[in-house]
């Protein structure tokens, strides 16, 4: 011990100057990487899984109809019965004709060529609902169809 | 100009010390405003309301080369009225696409009672044979995966092997058919 110089070494103060450089990083990596929540979801509901799945693209031309049961702010059902919900409010079946014939003349001619309507509708919804939202788009002319599912692993199997 | 003094005043460096933590707040900002979620699914077109398809259909109906699924109303898949397991849909579309070639038609029938998961798993199976024959073909002519081929590749393989799925949509009381093809 005696061997060493007594006067201590001051640690020298981490040097924290790139630190926001580091986090701003971090955060163009999520704005680029991340899309915001335009909607309120305000139905709950589980989309199948399925492996063939083909991913979205031009997100300014789909138009998103939900199709599970009625929740309150807090997340939990309200009601037991299934409910559409287009893009931001809950309707019905016939209302979304118009609604879609609107949405379409609003777009651009690139989008108004690949609309697409996603559809994430719950697993336990019935047919009768698809079969009728189906004859519904095609009233409104909206044919590219996307049914939403979640990529199928061992786990959720 | 003499009478200053000779000194000059050091500008004294901004204190950069709370930048990290504003940067952090538009981090969390982001975080909790955004979803990751991943929108994918099944591409589907639908046919057209069109008043002269039927006799479109009726003309190539060939009975042969119809492979009917149907969805019962207790989640039970059909095929051509037998009972069918659902695991092996897959390899019977196959078997059945690469025996007829492009005159094939797969026809899906569902209950309005059925439930949309038993739908969507058949429909998914369907893809997957598509897809499997797709990716085989281009291997054969392309020495490479259906997804990896150029897009006049991709074209040429979708013409060889045409998805042709046509659904059946029971409106109500009365039967509707509609061919739903790709």
């Amino acid at each position: 011990m005696s061997f060493y110089r007594r006067h201590g070494h001051e640690i020298p103060a981490l040097n924290t100057a790139s630190l926001p450089d580091l986090i701003f990083t971090i955060l163009f990596f999520f704005m680029l990487v991340v899309h915001m929540r335009k909607v309120t979801v305000k139905v709950k509901y589980q989309v199948p899984a399925g492996t063939e799945l083909t991913r979205l693209v031009n997100k300014s031309a789909v138009s998103y109809i939900y199709i599970g049961k009625p929740m309150n702010g807090w997340g939990q059902v309200e009601k037991d019965r299934l409910q559409v919900q287009m893009n931001d409010k809950l309707t019905s079946i016939p209302e979304i004709k118009q609604y879609l014939i609107r949405s379409r003349e609003e777009m651009s001619s690139e989008d108004r060529q690949a609309m697409t309507v996603s559809i994430k509708a719950d697993q336990q919804t019935d047919m009768g609902t698809i079969i009728d939202l189906k004859q519904t788009l095609r009233e409104a002319n909206a044919l590219k169809v996307n049914y939403s599912g979640v990529y199928r692993t061992e786990k959720n199997k | 100009m003499m009478f200053r003094k000779r000194n000059r005043r050091k500008v004294p460096g901004l204190n950069t010390t709370s930048t990290a933590d504003i940067s952090f707040m538009l981090l969390i900002l982001f975080l909790v405003s955004s979803s990751m979620d991943l929108d994918q699914g099944i591409a589907r077109q639908l046919p057209p309301i069109d008043k002269d398809r039927e006799k479109q259909t009726e003309a190539m109906v060939n009975s042969r080369q119809l492979m009917k699924f149907q969805i019962s109303k207790d989640n039970k898949v059909l095929l051509n009225g037998k009972d069918f397991k659902i695991g092996s849909v897959r390899a019977a579309v196959e078997k059945f696409v690469s025996s007829n070639g492009k005159g094939h038609i797969i026809q899906l029938q569902a209950d309005r009672k059925s439930s949309y998961n038993t739908y969507f798993e058949v429909q998914n199976e369907i893809m997957a044979a598509y897809s499997a024959l797709r990716n085989h073909r281009s291997m054969e002519e392309f020495g490479k995966a259906y997804d990896l081929c150029s897009v006049e590749q991709q074209q040429k393989i979708s013409d060889e092997i045409p998805v042709r799925i046509s659904e059946v949509y029971e409106i109500q009381a009365q039967e509707n058919e509609g061919g739903g093809e790709q």
